[in-house]
């Protein structure tokens, strides 16, 4: 995003809007760091920032590449040309009754680079795929962030990508419960390496009685989970059952 | 993805919060999903959300109306809509499993509380997408109370440094709970920032 130096009158209005603080104010005139800014389109939309002064814009190159990866995997008004999906993943768990992308004997794992709050470069991502890579693991065929993939098997991002900052970027791939313990003890360790956060999930079925499947293995690996999550219901038709 | 699972927060002030995503799955069953999306639109409205809203318009509180928000939905529409009471996710769901319209159904909140509506509404649940926690330079965050606010946000469109200001707006008696909370709301534009508990925490961190 750009704000137009001309129009802006240093209100500071934008100012606390910026995810990741890239508007700056100086001289009595906000700008944007635009080596920081993330694409998200936040402070450009106008029934929530509400410049007075109706200054802030899109940057020119903003549908080309290599700036477009910004916007595309950081503003959810953008719909991924790739995938039809509005968002950065992919549907995951929201309609795994229907696409049975985790099945039974396997859990579904996600790693949302970059949240909350930090935002995170493609190559801190590629810390994290070039690890499992390691391991064997197939990246999600359907999530965007594998179209940006120079090589899936290595875990290797295109030179685009690796240029570009986003507010998150999510590495989905489904494991069987087996390889569980080593995938998530590599993902522990490519932690303490990586210059940003990630939320990790974990997709799993349930029994039919509503048991976690996993629980007992992901507590004696020394996982807690949260006490809250999210949970399909299993409405979706045509259901998947295996 | 909508982030969901990842709300912080205490068992207590998580109680009343509920995430309903109402998802066709492309390729699969999202053609002709429009018009089911739209019936269940209008249940949602008669029950009455905490906040609604989608990509293409924003949410009700940046000025979407439930008629926009119907009015163009997409190709591949979705519904995601935050609710503050249990008994009404339960007559929800209890609606959308009669409509048979076949759509996919998840609710984010406690997971003792979601398989409580379950049960109620005699529905045996499929899968779970659990938070196994944040990982890496966790120093580096903003401290707990804040991102109890920002991780209601579906895509990190909340800025730490606004809600840090309008708590601090609210603190020094400048602002209401009520504007501070809708203020923090609008740029979530998925329609999942639970308003209600934000009012709720910000009275609690004033006090």
């Amino acid at each position: 995003m750009l704000i137009n130096t001309e129009k802006c009158k240093g209100c500071g209005i934008c100012v606390p809007y910026c995810p990741v603080g890239a508007i700056k104010l100086e001289d009595k005139k906000a700008y944007i760091e635009i080596e920081e800014c993330l694409e998200c389109g936040t402070c450009g939309r106008n029934n929530i920032v509400k410049c007075p002064q109706n200054a802030i814009g899109e940057t020119p190159d903003l549908y080309q590449r290599p700036r477009s990866i910004r916007k595309y995997f950081s503003d959810p008004m953008a719909y991924h040309v790739e995938t039809r999906v509005p968002g950065r993943g992919t549907e995951e768990v929201k309609t795994n009754d229907v696409t049975g992308r985790v099945k039974k004997g396997e859990v579904g794992i996600g790693i949302e680079v970059g949240r909350p709050c930090l935002g995170t470069s493609y190559t801190e991502v590629e810390k994290i795929t070039k690890a499992l890579a390691d391991i064997g693991i197939t990246y999600e065929a359907d999530n965007p962030l594998t179209s940006l993939m120079e090589d899936p098997i290595t875990g290797t991002f295109i030179e685009d990508a690796k240029k570009s900052k986003v507010v998150s970027a999510i590495i989905e791939f489904t494991v069987p419960v087996s390889k569980m313990a080593k995938t998530l003890e590599v993902i522990k360790e490519v932690s303490k390496e990586i210059n940003t956060v990630f939320s990790l999930d974990l997709i799993t079925r349930l029994d039919s009685d509503g048991g976690i499947v996993v629980e007992e293995e992901l507590r004696s690996l020394g996982f807690e989970f949260r006490p809250n999550a999210k949970i399909n219901l299993g409405l979706g038709s045509p259901l998947r059952e295996e | 993805m909508t982030h969901s699972l990842h709300r912080r927060g205490t068992r207590e002030n998580l109680k009343d919060d509920f995430v309903v995503l109402i998802t066709p799955a492309v390729g699969i069953n999202h053609n002709d999903s429009k018009d089911k999306l739209i019936k269940i639109l209008n249940k949602i409205l008669e029950l009455g959300p905490n906040n609604i809203g989608s990509y293409e318009t924003g949410t009700v509180y940046s000025g979407a109306t439930i008629q926009q928000i119907k009015e163009q939905l997409s190709e591949t529409p979705r519904v995601r809509c935050c609710f503050d009471n249990p008994d009404k996710v339960e007559e929800l769901v209890a609606f959308i499993k009669e409509s048979g319209c076949g759509l996919s159904v998840t609710v984010s909140g406690l997971i003792d509380d979601v398989k409580a509506i379950a049960a109620k509404t005699d529905i045996s649940p499929h899968s779970i997408n659990l938070s196994l926690g944040t990982f890496g330079k966790t120093e580096e965050l903003p401290e707990y109370v804040v991102l109890e606010f920002v991780t209601m946000c579906g895509h990190g469109m909340i800025s730490s440094k606004l809600v840090e200001k309008l708590i601090d707006d609210v603190v020094k008696g400048r602002m209401s709970f009520e504007k501070a909370a809708m203020l923090m709301a609008q740029p979530c534009v998925c329609g999942i920032f639970n308003a209600k508990r934000a009012e709720e925490l910000l009275d609690k961190y004033v006090r």
